[in-house]
């Protein structure tokens, strides 16, 4: 038994209130595969992991309804989440319900209320919701297709004092501009700069705001609570290092995250590979060539990030027509062509050239704006 | 810059989308407000600004805005 259901917790989710004896309930009757179908698809993920944590079967968290259940392996008492899948197919990955829980506190006396902004069946949302599971707290659930305006309504009508999310729901949050006084803010998942962490202090004095790096192989490497972007030198070791190419290595392993000292504080510089943050997604721009370039009319395409003051980057794209293309239909069939993509990776803005330049090194100069 | 390139280009950005296309004033909040977009339409209407006028008044990070008519000032503020 790996989680300790506080009994104080309640969710609440759908205009209806669930209590930890209602879930437990629930638990008695789930099925090890979770899914987006339901009308209360929180409420059924906390159930099955009662009911995993209790009888040590596999959970498969099933968060695109079309993707087959695989079971590569069998080892009772994973929790199966799939990762947000970019052009691909979306992946399954296991995590053992004890090392999910492992750094969460049991409830310590305070109960809070926690807003749910991220899907609850990513890696970051199953971590939100065991900790309000373990902590005996309030976790307010939006419907799962909410957007940023849409949580700032519940927000107001629901009142949470704790809210964690990606630098680009922090931003759109703001400008959203819920009457709300929060505890604590998280901001995680995105390199976050300082002119969010300011409108951040401005907008919530009277929070505890905290900024989390965290990579996929070490889990949450460090949080950092100074107000301030980037984390202090002083932290640098021989686990937390900077590598000959300038980026950082957490645990001997390079993250491709491109650090800068900049006097007595390491900033975020962006990646050393092409990926790019794009509202919480991530988007290669090669990823997104090779796939205008399946478009008949496209001789030849250059995918550039530019960075946004809203959703962190945005994708722009040159493109050069095949000669013997009609212009008119080309386009046509290029914006249709787009529009098939998900949403973060399409590009917002085409520009028609007679040639992409390419450097002298023979790569496309790919430098952002 | 004036705010008439904010309210052209926004009301393309609805009529693109198919959504209701409604009177934009200075005074109209992106987000969370009488308009149906988004962070990624928001995204777009910056990037859209950004090309028209050559500014950038982003460069340096995060500034809060609220309705059309900030976000056309923080425009004007960068063309100094």
């Amino acid at each position: 038994m790996n989680l300790s259901l506080d009994t104080r917790f309640e969710l609440i989710e759908g205009g209806q209130v669930f209590t930890a004896a209602d879930l437990r309930t629930r638990a008695e009757n789930v099925s090890t595969v979770v899914t987006v179908t339901g009308d209360h698809p929180v409420a059924d993920l906390i159930a099955a992991l009662i009911a995993i944590s209790e009888n040590g079967t596999d959970l498969f968290v099933q968060r695109n309804s079309d993707a087959e259940i695989l079971v590569p392996d069998q080892s009772p008492g994973r929790v199966w989440l799939q990762t947000s899948g970019t052009t691909g197919t979306p992946k399954w990955a296991g995590h053992d319900l004890s090392k999910l829980t492992q750094k969460i506190a049991a409830g310590s006396g305070a109960k809070a209320r926690w807003l749910l902004t991220y899907h609850p069946f990513s890696f970051a949302g199953v971590q939100v919701v065991l900790s309000a599971m373990i902590g005996g707290h309030t976790l307010i659930a939006p419907p799962l297709k909410a957007s940023v305006s849409d949580m700032a309504g519940l927000a107001e009508a629901t009142q949470p004092t704790h809210i964690s999310g990606t630098p680009t729901f922090w931003r759109a949050f703001l400008m959203a501009a819920p009457n709300l006084d929060l505890k604590s803010v998280t901001l995680g998942g995105e390199a976050t700069d300082q002119g969010l962490l300011d409108a951040l202090r401005a907008r919530f004095p009277n929070a505890h705001i905290r900024h989390i790096y965290a990579t996929t192989e070490a889990g949450v490497v460090f949080t950092v609570s100074d107000g301030k972007a980037g984390f202090p030198a002083t932290w640098l070791n021989d686990q937390l290092a900077i590598t000959e190419h300038g980026t950082l290595s957490v645990n001997g392993r390079d993250t491709h995250d491109a650090v800068t000292i900049d006097g007595d504080r390491v900033l975020f510089r962006g990646r050393l590979d092409s990926m790019v943050n794009i509202g919480g997604v991530k988007v290669f721009p090669e990823e997104v060539e090779a796939y205008l370039l399946t478009c008949t009319a496209v001789r030849d395409v250059r995918v550039t990030a530019r960075p946004n003051p809203i959703t962190g980057h945005i994708l722009t794209a040159e493109i050069a027509l095949d000669p013997s293309a009609d212009e008119t239909g080309a386009k046509a069939q290029i914006k249709a062509h787009i529009q098939t993509l998900p949403r973060a990776q399409r590009p917002v803005s085409l520009s028609f050239v007679e040639a992409i330049p390419y450097g002298e090194t023979g790569k496309k100069s790919r430098a952002a704006s | 810059m004036s705010f008439d390139l904010v309210r052209t280009e926004l009301t393309q950005i609805l009529t693109d989308k198919s959504a209701p296309v409604v009177e934009i004033t200075p005074d109209t909040v992106l987000l969370n407000g009488p308009l149906d977009i988004d962070s990624l339409d928001l995204a777009t209407l910056v990037v859209t600004l950004e090309e028209a006028t050559g500014l950038q008044p982003f460069r340096e990070g995060f500034v809060l805005f609220h309705t059309a008519g900030e976000l056309g000032a923080l425009f004007t503020k960068a063309a100094g």
